[in-house]
């Protein structure tokens, strides 16, 4: 049943909407008109509200979550600490809302950083210039970011289904915006690969359901048929239904979260989009599918694990994930290597980071609880970090196609001479992404290795390994063009401040995060508390 | 040394690491104009350095032995990965060798004139990663810093080197990163394979719970990880490519500490920790050590270009490091740190002549094209003919005590292996006398080296350290010997008395 007090607990995804419809009506009422002095305006208007509305929304997630801190017990009753005490109610807890959507840590820490993205993200477009009108395009990044919220809880077919859907949609319209022919074909194949994938796992989940039911022959209510836990219950034995259910669901995911062999739309639909979109759709969006991937296989699908260990006793999704995984790393690592366009390059750099994502979920497969609650924990990590990074080498490319007009290799030469600050913290991420310590990839990818290893999958760690070294190939292309190569004309390249503040975020994020990867590790443990079911 | 009591409380090997990390942030607020300022700032936290590693030398006491100036700290216990640093006699011996070469380096990069923010910020990153790898006991930290000092090197030569520089930088790069990537196959194995699931060397060598065939498996991959940085056969073309490219003060480093590096973490990670996996493969890397030796020091003997020769000859006489560790004897052990810091210094100081007081004037580094430059420039002649003589192994300098140990040491083991890399010695001779005569002494080919600008006061300090750090060591040995003994005396136990505890 729900209740008014599961209210606080969707909070964030309600004030999402909020938000979202409050940056539309604010246009909508204030129509200034469509100059161009005007039109500046109204974006200008739009973003800020949505920027600002997205970082008090953080905030709030942030207290709500109780990870900094945790109203204790014992504290007097005044006006701020019933806020709080009321807040901190809908904080992590056991039982999912209708059996639907569980607001459990795993939620909060997604919730943390799908948020955090699209501030980040908000922060990168307050320069952009949607060409016609401006709202829309913030109100979609909203409500494709509260679809990402309730992808990250949803515990029940059908909410993962129009989970996925919220999220998509409104990314589609987002890559085709600029209605440029790029930017229509971006739009376009993301769309048709989008609902080829929504097939497939609606597929999936459809053979799922039919096999709940005629399991349980008329003993169910409600939305028993199609929760994730009622179907783990029933899968005890194993069955080829629910196998191809589960493979139907991980090529749908896949789909979503780009990995080889399903990977075939992302390189041209990030390279089409406006970039700040790409940053947000290789960051959140890729984050969000792994963290729905996760849950669906560990709560829905524990039985049919099975293992990654060679020649022993592969089978099981960790297996096919597993020989995904090695695909992912060396077709994203080999074809990002003669790419020219940089948006390109690092949007095969994000496949091939996909498959160092892999592995964690492949950790599934450790025999010992203890080693699994690691492998959550390092998947986890890897993705809070990769967002940050992906979001902060996207965003600096933003800033250069901005100014230069374009986004190839060649468009970065010389950078390090016209804009030293941008140059660093861009090389910073680069670096990062290519796994380089002390910076926050480093100890994330070391993490995956570590959790991969242990789980029996160490052949694939070191194929793993050896990407990582061909991968640095074409970050250091990167650093090249923007450190050694002569720049095209000598003048200061101008970086807008809200690329810059974000792109710094996210650089300060990754150095904190790799020196001290306890500040979060710690609340990220708590996650395999769910994972644990 | 024990000649000084240092107070217990200072946490001093982090602040030998920070005196480097404090400066290349200072510098990157320093506004780009003031370049004189960023090169005192530079070279005086480079100064700073070596003051606290000499303080460290000094303040060492060989009686107790072990490892001394211990700091622990928790960083993700969870993990069983510490923020460990202490020193033994190895350590320090490179600890003082990697002070003396960023000091004498940042003096011969005073002339650099095209951004020197950067390059700054980047020569002192990479020296803080190279002092963080020899006081690092923890693996996971040791392998940090080991990246931190490989990865700059490919900007600062990519940046301010000189023959195809960005062909040597990425070359250099992808072998030193494909080298980690080995090493980090061989830091898991030991992680889980020895199931005590921590990164603490100290822990981890004492009880050595790891198989002995997982050890014979996975000693290769951690063994060649740092081999590949110390130049060894068959992984070693990216070294002289690099270090003709790479400005003079980087080759310094490189050819001097850098590649010390790699032989370091041989002998620290791979051999230490696994003895069984050791004894195994030794006799078989020994042999390659032999082309090291030998074909490093025929090829120098075919360049032509000055640098090519250092460089060559650096792959010769890193292979004689590589051989004596691979005959694991206490005597070649010794030996093998003694060349290190012996060949470290010399190659500084024949990269400082010939990069910096020859090149930066001449503008060529061929042998046929330069000649008579003892004439013009007899202080960069002066060092040259003492490094060379040093490099030869001439009694009373560095390189002899220490080819001598390491000689004696790989007779007890392989005496026909000594033989034929003996070899190496008249060879050496030839190529560093024939680059002698060429370059000073042959007739001036060119009027208008004449001519050429004199000496800076920042050429003549730091060859004059270099030199006299040769003279020194040449003339009283055991100013180190004793130290690096009272290192390596447990690590040739371990690798000889740790096979009967653990079983074959």
């Amino acid at each position: 049943m729900f209740q008014l007090t599961d209210i606080p607990r969707i909070l964030p995804e309600i004030l999402l909407l909020v938000l979202a419809l409050l940056v539309l009506g604010s246009d909508i009422f204030e129509r200034w008109g469509s100059s161009d002095a005007a039109r500046l305006e109204r974006v200008r208007a739009s973003a800020q509200l949505t920027a600002i509305g997205l970082g008090l929304i953080f905030v709030i997630a942030l207290i709500q979550s109780g990870y900094v801190y945790t109203l204790p017990d014992d504290a007097p009753a005044n006006f701020f600490t019933n806020i709080l005490r009321n807040l901190q109610a809908g904080g992590p807890g056991p039982q999912p809302i209708i059996g639907a959507f569980a607001t459990d840590d795993l939620t909060m820490i997604a919730r943390l950083t799908f948020i955090g993205a699209a501030f980040l993200t908000s922060l990168l477009c307050l320069d952009s210039h949607p060409n016609s009108n401006p709202a829309e395009f913030y109100a979609m990044i909203l409500f494709s970011t509260m679809g990402m919220c309730l992808m990250a809880g949803a515990t029940e077919l059908v909410m993962i289904f129009l989970a996925v859907e919220m999220t998509s949609i409104p990314l589609y319209i987002l890559a085709g915006y600029f209605g440029e022919a790029r930017s229509s074909e971006a739009g376009l194949k993301y769309f048709l690969f989008g609902a080829m994938s929504s097939a497939l796992m609606l597929y999936g989940m459809s053979l799922a359901y039919g096999f709940a039911a005629s399991a349980l022959a008329g003993n169910s209510v409600a939305n028993d048929l199609t929760q994730l836990s009622k179907i783990a219950e029933l899968s005890g034995q194993g069955s080829p239904l629910l196998t191809m259910s589960m493979v139907l669901i991980i090529a749908g995911v896949g789909y979503k979260v780009a990995v080889v062999p399903f990977h075939g739309w992302s390189p041209d639909v990030y390279q089409g989009a406006p970039t700040p979109i790409t940053a947000f759709i290789s960051a959140a969006s890729k984050a969000a599918g792994f963290i729905l991937l996760f849950r669906l296989l560990t709560v829905a699908f524990p039985s049919l694990a099975g293992s990654a260990v060679f020649g022993e006793s592969l089978g099981g999704w960790t297996s096919l994930l597993a020989l995904l995984a090695l695909l992912t790393l060396i077709v994203g690592n080999l074809a990002a290597l003669p790419q020219t366009n940089a948006k390109r390059l690092l949007a095969y750099s994000s496949i091939a980071q996909a498959g160092f994502i892999l592995l964690g979920l492949v950790a599934w497969a450790a025999p010992q609880q203890f080693d699994r609650d690691q492998g959550t924990s390092a998947l986890i990590y890897y993705l809070v970090v990769y967002t940050l990074t992906n979001i902060g080498a996207f965003g600096a490319l933003a800033a250069v196609s901005l100014a230069v007009g374009g986004d190839d290799v060649s468009d970065l030469n010389g950078l390090a001479r016209r804009n030293l600050p941008l140059a660093v913290l861009f090389a910073i991420c680069v670096l990062s992404l290519a796994g380089v310590p002390p910076l926050a990839g480093f100890f994330a990818k070391f993490y995956i290795f570590m959790v991969g290893w242990q789980s029996g999958a160490w052949w694939l760690v070191i194929i793993a390994l050896f990407t990582t070294v061909i991968s640095l190939y074409y970050y250091l292309r990167l650093l090249k063009a923007m450190f050694m190569e002569a720049p095209a004309t000598d003048e200061p390249l101008p970086a807008p401040a809200g690329i810059m503040s974000a792109i710094s975020i996210a650089v300060a994020a990754l150095l904190i995060l790799g020196l001290f990867p306890n500040l979060v590790l710690g609340i990220i443990s708590r996650v395999q508390a769910v994972a644990g079911l | 040394m024990g000649l000084i009591t240092l107070p217990t409380d200072i946490p001093w090997l982090s602040l030998i690491w920070l005196s480097l990390v404090v400066p290349s942030v200072l510098i990157g607020v320093i506004p780009n104009s003031q370049k004189q300022l960023m090169r005192i700032v530079g070279t005086g936290f480079a100064f700073l350095s070596l003051v606290l590693s000499l303080l460290l030398f000094l303040g060492y006491q060989p009686a107790a032995g072990g490892f001394q100036f211990v700091e622990r700290l928790d960083w993700m216990p969870q993990l069983g990965i510490t923020y460990l640093l202490g020193v033994d006699g190895i350590s320090l011996a490179m600890l003082v060798l990697n002070g003396v070469v960023i000091f004498t380096g940042a003096l011969m990069s005073w002339n650099i004139e095209s951004r020197p923010k950067e390059y700054w910020v980047l020569l002192l990153l990479l020296t803080t990663g190279v002092y963080g790898v020899f006081v690092s006991l923890d693996l996971f930290l040791f392998f940090v810093f080991y990246e931190l000092a490989v990865l700059p090197m490919y900007l600062l030569i990519g940046i301010w080197g000189s023959t195809r520089k960005e062909y040597g930088a990425m070359k250099l790069t992808m072998f030193l990163m494909a080298g980690s990537a080995l090493a980090i196959i061989g830091m898991l194995a030991i992680y889980f394979g020895s199931g005590l699931r921590t990164f603490d060397m100290v822990v981890l060598a004492r009880n050595v719970t790891m198989s002995g065939d997982l050890q014979r498996i996975f000693f290769p991959p951690l063994f060649l990880g740092f081999a590949v940085l110390a130049g060894m056969f068959p992984f070693h073309t990216w070294s002289p490519t690099g270090h003709v490219a790479a400005p003079t003060a980087v080759s310094m480093l490189h050819a001097g500490v850098l590649m010390k590096l790699g032989a370091y973490g041989c002998l620290r990670a791979a051999m230490w920790l696994m003895p069984v996996g050791a004894q195994y493969w030794l006799p078989t890397i020994a042999v390659l050590t032999i082309l090291n030796v030998v074909y490093g020091a025929t090829i120098a003997m075919a360049q032509r270009d000055a640098k090519y020769i250092i460089g060559y000859s650096s792959v010769s006489h890193m292979g004689l490091v590589m051989m004596a560790l691979a005959a694991g004897t206490q005597i070649a052990l010794m030996g093998a740190v003694l060349q290190m810091f012996a060949h470290g210094v010399m190659t500084a100081l024949f990269f400082s002549v010939v990069g910096r007081m020859i090149y930066e004037r001449t503008h060529t580094r061929q042998l046929p094209e330069l000649g008579g430059l003892g004439k013009v420039m007899p202080f960069a002649a002066v060092m040259f003919i003492l490094g060379g003589l040093s490099s030869m192994g001439m009694p009373g300098l560095a390189g002899f005590w220490a080819e001598f140990a390491i000689f004696i040491g790989v007779w007890e083991k392989y005496p026909l292996i000594a033989v034929i890399a003996a070899i190496s010695i008249p060879i050496t001779g030839a190529y560093i006398l024939r680059a002698v005569y060429s370059v000073f002494f042959d007739e001036v080919k060119n009027p208008e080296f004449l001519t050429l600008p004199k000496l800076t006061w920042q050429e003549y300090t730091g060859a004059a350290i270099l030199g006299a750090i040769l003279i020194a060591v040449g003339l009283y040995p055991s100013v180190l010997t004793e130290i690096i003994n009272t290192g390596v005396a447990p690590l040739a136990r371990q690798l000889n008395d740790v096979i009967v505890a653990v079983g074959p």
